[in-house]
């Protein structure tokens, strides 16, 4: 029985966080929200990690010997990955690593959160939605895991003086940013009617 | 080959410390180099060149390992550049004139050094007229070191002390702290001969200088095997200067405080087994030539126009040198080159102040 319910359980979030996740798809203005908000997102966490930036000029690709042993590199840290190719496209410098990939992930989270929060801030029973601001305060975090990668970076631009305590810290921001998204969408979405989802479509 | 290497120094490094005292008797001490056995038998440790004076440090080595604390990086994750490539002065169009490089002169051959890619790399093995040589240089002291090496190669630690670099090589995987260039025991080997590195100067001025002084030099390329944007130093800039390179904020602590000049201010320091001593460049420019003792032993440095840089000499007989434009006029009336008065220099490398004096809390200093 209560192997069942927890089962059950997982799978109506499953559905919820899918449910919330059409909704957003479906929409045209809060799927313009959310891919707003992803592209942003993105472009600030490679601004941030370093690995989008104004460059030498030029342009070009490189890509370091053997890239696939070097991808899952760390370099400024454990979630801060070893750039495997070197795009420059003009003025910028593009440097890929498994952080643009992370930071897309991210990137959607993000973007999710945020296109769903519009949505409950406009148009609240139409959607079938609650009032929350849930999205946005979870997006917080997600935004901070952007520094995850380069904490000494931030700490220069901060005029903070490193510690133990906050490189680990800036470790676990990324993870906790992961869990926060994911619970932020999956708190959205029980405030989804079905019915309402059915109609909408 | 790289891996074979790879391969074959970490089990040099296994066996000298499986070998106990053999190991420890073997590394460092002998200076003659061993050919590997070709039929069978483990491969030769390949020793680390040492100098025969041993340079001071502030503390006991073990304690220096205490005050290693994580940059963040793990060991390796700032890569060094290992298989270097050069161009001609001419063929670069990435580098301003007034970026900064390190330069270095050795018979005919004269390379630069761009801090632009050293701030991703921090170590470049190299060779030099014929010498295995390794180039390093810790962003966040403003230093500047050359090392001889012999088989082995240098790498970044990952692990800051006094919030300098400390190095690893990877024949021993002892612990190197750059400025303090002594072997320290570390995770990696925790009984190092403690030695001091043979040193060579680098000199740190601006693209522009370098070329005039050494119009036929080669210099470092963005071919680093690597992918890093050279043009996005992550701590700030030298041209203009900005950033971590000018505010007077830490990252990480120094071991000890002295609030005699900004945190950033940049000395050329010399040490020797006999003490340190500290002379600020902006004052060094103002002064041409400056006196000082060293130890017990008075010195004199003196200012290079040519490459705003300067040298430091013993002076024992406390003679006068002044300089003459681009010359210095000795006692006796004759003209040297500032690189090149008749008495003995003393390795000397741009260190900010509070890297310095965090190293050297008894430096003398003069202003």
């Amino acid at each position: 029985m209560s192997d069942h319910s927890a089962l059950g359980r997982s799978k109506a979030v499953i559905a919820k966080i899918r449910a919330a996740t059409v909704l957003t798809v479906r929409r045209r203005d809060a799927r313009r929200v959310a891919a707003t908000v992803t592209v942003a997102y993105l472009l600030l966490y490679l601004w941030a990690l370093g690995h989008l930036a104004p460059g030498l000029g030029g342009y070009s690709l490189t890509i370091v010997e053997v890239p696939l042993s070097k991808l899952f590199r760390p370099a400024l840290g454990p979630l801060a990955f070893t750039p495997v190719a070197t795009v420059e496209l003009g003025p910028l410098t593009y440097l890929f690593s498994l952080n643009s990939i992370i930071g897309l992930g991210l990137a959607v989270l993000v973007g999710l959160n945020l296109g769903l929060t519009y949505l409950v801030w406009t148009q609240p029973r139409a959607c079938g939605l609650g009032r929350s601001s849930t999205g946005f305060i979870a997006s917080i975090p997600a935004i901070l895991s952007g520094t995850a990668c380069c904490g000494p970076v931030v700490l220069i631009v901060l005029g903070i003086q490193a510690s133990g305590v906050l490189l680990t810290t800036f470790q676990f921001l990324l993870p906790i940013s992961v869990v926060l998204l994911l619970g932020s969408l999956v708190l959205v979405a029980r405030q989804i009617d079905p019915q309402q989802i059915d109609s909408v479509r | 080959m790289a891996s074979l290497s790879r391969r074959r120094f970490l089990a040099a490094a296994a066996l000298s410390s499986l070998g106990g005292c053999v190991g420890r008797r073997s590394g460092g001490r002998s200076e003659q180099s061993v050919s590997d056995q070709s039929a069978g038998g483990p491969p030769t440790t390949h020793t680390v060149p040492t100098a025969d004076e041993r340079l001071p440090l502030p503390m006991e080595p073990a304690e220096l390992r205490q005050q290693a604390r994580s940059g963040g990086p793990p060991k390796d994750g700032i890569p060094s550049i290992d298989e270097p490539t050069f161009a001609a002065a001419g063929d670069v169009d990435y580098l301003s004139p007034g970026d900064p490089v390190f330069g270095v002169t050795r018979g005919d051959t004269a390379k630069a050094y761009p801090q632009k890619i050293l701030a991703h790399h921090e170590i470049v093995n190299d060779e030099l007229a014929g010498t295995n040589v390794a180039v390093t240089y810790c962003p966040l002291t403003g230093t500047v070191q050359g090392f001889e090496r012999r088989g082995t190669t240098f790498g970044v630690s990952g692990r800051l002390i006094n919030a300098n670099l400390v190095m690893y090589d990877r024949a021993t995987e002892a612990w190197w702290p750059q400025i303090l260039a002594t072997a320290i025991p570390g995770p990696w080997n925790e009984n190092p001969e403690i030695r001091s590195l043979r040193e060579f100067r680098l000199v740190w001025t601006t693209w522009e200088r370098w070329r005039a002084h050494r119009p036929k030099t080669r210099i470092l390329s963005t071919d680093t095997g690597h992918s890093r944007n050279y043009q996005n130093d992550p701590y700030g800039s030298y041209n203009p200067i900005g950033g971590y390179y000018e505010n007077d904020s830490l990252l990480f602590p120094a071991l000890n405080e002295s609030d005699r000049f900004p945190k950033k201010t940049v000395v050329l320091g010399a040490r020797t087994a006999d003490g340190a001593v500290a002379f600020p460049k902006n004052a060094l420019r103002s002064n041409r030539t400056m006196t000082g003792v060293l130890g017990a032993t008075p010195v004199l440095a003196v200012f290079d126009p040519r490459l705003e840089t300067g040298y430091v000499y013993l002076n024992p007989e406390e003679q006068t040198y002044e300089l003459d434009g681009e010359t210095v006029v000795g006692p006796d009336g004759t003209s040297h080159a500032p690189d090149e008065l008749p008495l003995a220099r003393v390795h000397t490398f741009d260190a900010m102040w509070f890297a310095w004096a965090g190293y050297y809390p008894d430096t003398n200093v003069y202003e």
